[in-house]
């Protein structure tokens, strides 16, 4: 159909060429040149120093969306199968954090984490630290009895005085599970909700039992919104630096922080932050491609 | 279906939704704190929510974020409706590559987006500024602004850019399930286009429109990394300023504003969902239940002979709206405004608001993390500032790229204040750009109580006895700067193996666990609360965090044996800033000997005044009513046998800059 209205896109196709094509673009450009504009590959020539930060962003994201589908995934087949009364209070309350800014939610951790946060506090006053003070050397004299008999190095024990939380891996995990896990549940969620029951009946008639339904009907079946899910929170973990930053204490460097660190940061090169932002551009659609294939083969290949 | 228990599965949600809302209820008790902690409890007090409404920081951050997400959702939500209905009209494969592209923002993470359009803003600023000069040369009728600079205009344009497609994406499956004869027929009926389009189409996809809006009005509020790179330092979004907060010393007026922000967010799900349960029960019950009077008003209210009253008083409600945004707009662009970009902690901030009632000058004061930082902010293009205070070594640099404008002294008379020592440094030597701010030196700040030694040397920082207990400076001047001191080496060497050697000490150490962090001004918070041992860090501050230190915590400053760093920071223009008056005002204004008193008083630098420098201790007595201990004074001021011991650092050739930034970044990764 062709008619008037297609006048309507042309609009929204140039401010999309403006907004959308041409930045990413002028970013290529930058990564391609040096700070005089002249064309180099020197800046993915270095790309290899930085392997390590690339792992490390892909280890923890990967780390928090899987933890997210291991907490995502039960809820949300949990609460489909609720009244609808309790569904609808439980979407209002998995979406009112979203309203209020993710750095704030970032912030709460904070205090909570610290050698003398919330959290330790907690552990003192309960005893857990002075237990741990206590069970800890038994097991450190039985690793130094073992490492005597091959040889090798001792160590002392240490009692400490609160548990080192902030700062760590587990921590920056800990604030993208707890930031992006609502992106994990709303579309997993809304998939399951629409499931057609009459396909559980058939299997179930069909002689299935209620393993064999989840693993052969439902499962593949809520696989789309596992994946979106997947995207929607492996994407932005990432790619993150308020979170690293944050939880992270600025040792645990990601991918976000060190091309922050290249534009607004400690050590100006937008040519560089732009050759990494484009090679981790490139690694996730790369990603995104092929999961998104292999998903859709599998979703296939049940429905035939 | 198979009935079941269900209290397995509702004890897991219930544990996952404490998950969600653990953080949040604490965060809103801590609101009501009288201490100044997010951790210890001092008793119940209100004190945060009144210091909230004076924050202007936060108040102004808080008026951007709502009116950001308004303007960009409304103007996503009509173009994004209409260019759905374009996509719609268009062949499947065309309107398949066109969505493919839409999805490019969705899909992109945040930090890509932002970073292009950042690149793109600037590029284009830069187009603007040669098109605007030629423009300007050939007619004297309009003129153009030659210089444009991120601010609020770039922040709505990106939010607008990445809320589209969500509507799109909303609005797109409603399209697809419309008839599209249903349009046809309506205009075959006689319906203009407008009309078919107005009592057909939009009823149709109106559920997709909402929902859409919704989607991106939550994208925008929660939006902080493309914010952060499009913004430029003019505005400053909620998140931003936290962000910003949280990089310095942060007081429970966050946790306020979190409180107030969940509690009108809660207030407005709750009435939205009373509502439609309300309407639920209602059709439930059909007719049998009396209507309230409330919804018999309601009811009344909806009958079409009020179509009027409904028109006139939504559009009222924009029109109010509208006007509001411009009268705010017009009040803060009609005053005199003065830019100025400084360190955090790093002025009694009544000094803004004296200044302010004298002059009429509204001051916005905004500060950046280091001077490496605050370089990478002018250099991208999204500083908008008149007046900053750099350090001594960066403000060489700025000369020496250009970056500053000469000042008017005719104009600061108070600059024959600054002593004589202060003057025609090395990094200004006809002192053309710039009045001194403040002076000091960098040392080593430590927990006794965690230390049981007398630290002496810059050694103790690459200590494997104090692993996971040390912050190391965020900085790469300073932070290099010690290790080189340490291996008895220049600050401001340019040799390539003593500086590479200084980098592999601080990266050995950073390797085997040392550093807890790297940190700039959270250095407040992680040493006042004994949650690091060993930092490096400025004199000034060392003595404000005395001030704050909490329980059991027992701070102690040193300038190692090996000597160390002592530094000017100052006040100067930036090239071709647009407040040259005001900017000279201000400057004059902090150069005083009133205003340099209340700065050294409050953060603890020394002043360059010669009279603030001489009168300090008096001032003190008079105000607390008790003797400044000398050694205080010293830190403070470190006499001359101390600076003896101490280097200025110096600004570098390109080529040692360009192996610092490069070590920098290595630094990171390791």
């Amino acid at each position: 159909m062709k008619n008037k209205l297609s006048w309507f896109a042309v609009p929204y196709v140039g401010w999309m060429a403006l907004m959308v094509v041409i930045p990413i673009l002028i970013m290529v450009v930058y990564a391609f040149t040096t700070a005089e504009f002249e064309g180099t590959l020197e800046n993915f020539a270095e790309m290899g120093s930085y392997a390590s930060v690339f792992l490390r962003s892909f280890r923890l994201a990967l780390v928090a969306t899987l933890v997210c589908v291991l907490i995502g995934y039960p809820v949300s087949y949990w609460m489909a199968h609720e009244g609808p009364g309790f569904q609808r209070m439980a979407m209002a309350l998995i979406m009112l954090p979203m309203w209020m800014n993710f750095l704030l939610r970032t912030y709460s951790w904070m205090s909570i984490l610290e050698n003398n946060g919330l959290l330790n506090q907690l552990f003192r006053n309960i005893g857990v630290i002075d237990l741990y003070n206590q069970i800890a050397p038994f097991f450190v004299d039985l690793r130094n009895a073992i490492a005597a008999h091959f040889g090798a190095a001792q160590t002392n024990f240490v009692p400490i005085e609160y548990f080192e939380l902030i700062g760590t891996p587990g921590a920056v995990v800990l604030g993208m599970v707890y930031n992006y896990l609502p992106f994990m549940i709303l579309p997993i969620y809304s998939v399951i909700l629409k499931l057609d029951s009459n396909l559980l009946e058939a299997a179930r008639d069909l002689g299935a039992d209620s393993g064999r339904v989840f693993r052969k009907v439902i499962l593949p079946l809520s696989l789309p919104g596992v994946l979106s899910g997947v995207t929607m929170v492996f994407v932005p973990s990432v790619s993150t630096f308020a979170i690293s930053r944050l939880l992270g204490g600025g040792t645990q460097m990601m991918l976000g922080d060190l091309i922050e660190q290249q534009f607004l940061g400690g050590a100006y090169d937008p040519h560089l932050g732009a050759a990494i932002s484009m090679v981790m551009m490139v690694i996730v659609v790369v990603c995104m491609v092929v999961m998104n294939r292999f998903g859709e083969g599998e979703g296939e290949a049940v429905i035939l | 279906m198979k009935k079941h228990s269900r209290v397995g599965s509702r004890l897991a949600i219930g544990l996952m939704f404490l998950f969600l809302y653990a953080p949040i209820i604490l965060l809103i008790i801590f609101s009501f704190n009288a201490g100044d902690s997010s951790a210890v409890w001092k008793g119940f007090s209100l004190h945060w929510y009144s210091r909230l409404f004076q924050n202007r920081l936060i108040m102004e951050s808080v008026y951007t974020t709502l009116l950001v997400s308004l303007l960009a959702t409304a103007i996503a939500t009509v173009a994004g409706t209409f260019a759905a209905i374009g996509l719609y009209s268009l062949g499947r494969r065309r309107r398949e590559a066109l969505l493919t592209v839409n999805n490019i923002p969705m899909m992109n993470a945040d930090i890509v987006t932002g970073v292009s359009l950042c690149l793109f803003f600037v590029a284009f600023f830069q187009g603007w500024g040669i098109f605007a000069r030629w423009f300007n040369s050939i007619q004297s009728m309009v003129e153009l602004p030659e210089r444009l600079v991120l601010g609020f205009g770039t922040l709505l344009l990106a939010h607008v850019a990445f809320n589209i497609p969500y509507v799109i994406l909303n609005v797109a499956p409603k399209l697809r399930q419309m008839d599209r004869n249903l349009m046809d027929a309506a205009q075959d009926l006689g319906c203009t286009w407008l009309q078919a389009f107005w009592k057909v189409m939009l009823p149709e996809i109106k559920p997709g429109i909402v929902s859409g809006a919704l989607i991106a009005f939550t994208m925008s509020i929660d939006d902080f990394i493309i914010s952060y790179f499009t913004a430029g330092s003019a505005s400053s979004t909620l998140a931003m300023a936290i962000y910003g907060m949280t990089k310095k010393r942060v007081t429970p007026e966050v946790n306020a504003i979190s409180t107030l922000l969940f509690l009108s967010v809660l207030t407005l799900l709750v009435l939205s969902n009373l509502k439609e349960v309300r309407q639920e029960s209602r059709e439930r019950l059909g007719t049998a239940r009396k209507l309230s009077a409330l919804e018999r008003a309601r009811q009344k209210f909806a009958e079409p002979r009020y179509l009027w009253v409904r028109r006139g008083l939504a559009g009222a409600l924009v029109c109010a709206f509208v006007a509001s945004v411009a009268f705010l707009s017009y009040a803060t662009s009609s005053r005199p405004v003065v830019n100025v970009c400084s360190w955090g902690e790093y002025i009694d901030e009544d000094l803004i608001t004296q200044f302010e009632e004298q002059t009429g000058i509204r001051v916005n004061y905004q500060t950046a993390e280091s001077n490496e930082a605050l370089y990478s902010l002018l250099k991208s293009g999204g500083a908008d500032y008149d007046v900053v205070v750099p350090s001594d070594y960066m403000i060489g640099r700025l000369i020496a790229e250009d970056m500053l404008e000469p000042l008017d002294y005719s104009q600061i008379p108070n600059f024959s204040l600054i002593d004589d020592r202060f003057k025609y440094l090395t990094y200004d030597p006809d002192n053309r750009y710039t009045v001194p701010y403040t002076w000091g030196t960098l040392g080593i700040i430590y927990n006794t109580a965690m230390v049981d030694e007398e630290i002496t040397s810059w050694g103790a920082l690459y200590d494997d006895k104090y692993a996971g207990n040390v912050l190391l400076i965020n900085n790469s001047r300073d932070a290099l700067g010690a290790a080189l001191m340490y291996l008895g080496y220049s600050v401001n060497t340019t040799d390539e193996e003593e500086i590479r050697q200084a980098y592999e000490l601080v990266a050995d150490a950073n390797r085997r666990g040392v550093f807890q962090g790297r940190v700039m001004d959270e250095v407040f918070q992680k040493m006042e609360g004994g949650n690091a041992a060993i930092a490096t860090y400025y004199a000034g501050d060392y003595l404000s965090m005395v001030d704050n230190q909490a329980e059991g915590v027992d701070l102690a400053f040193v300038i190692p044996e090996e000597g160390s760093n002592w530094f000017v920071d100052a006040m100067c223009m930036l090239k071709d800033a647009p407040h040259q008056r005001e900017a000279h005002m201000w400057i004059n204004f902090i150069a005083s000997t009133e205003a340099n008193l209340a700065n050294m008083d409050y953060i603890w630098y020394a002043s360059p005044n010669r009279l603030a420098l001489e009168q300090y201790p008096d001032y003190y007595e008079e105000l607390y009513g008790e003797e400044l201990d000398q050694s205080v004074y010293e830190i403070m001021a470190a006499p001359p046998e101390t600076l003896a011991r101490c280097e200025v650092y110096l600004n570098l050739p390109s080529e040692t800059l360009n192996l610092y930034k490069n070590l920098w970044t290595q630094l990171g990764v390791n």
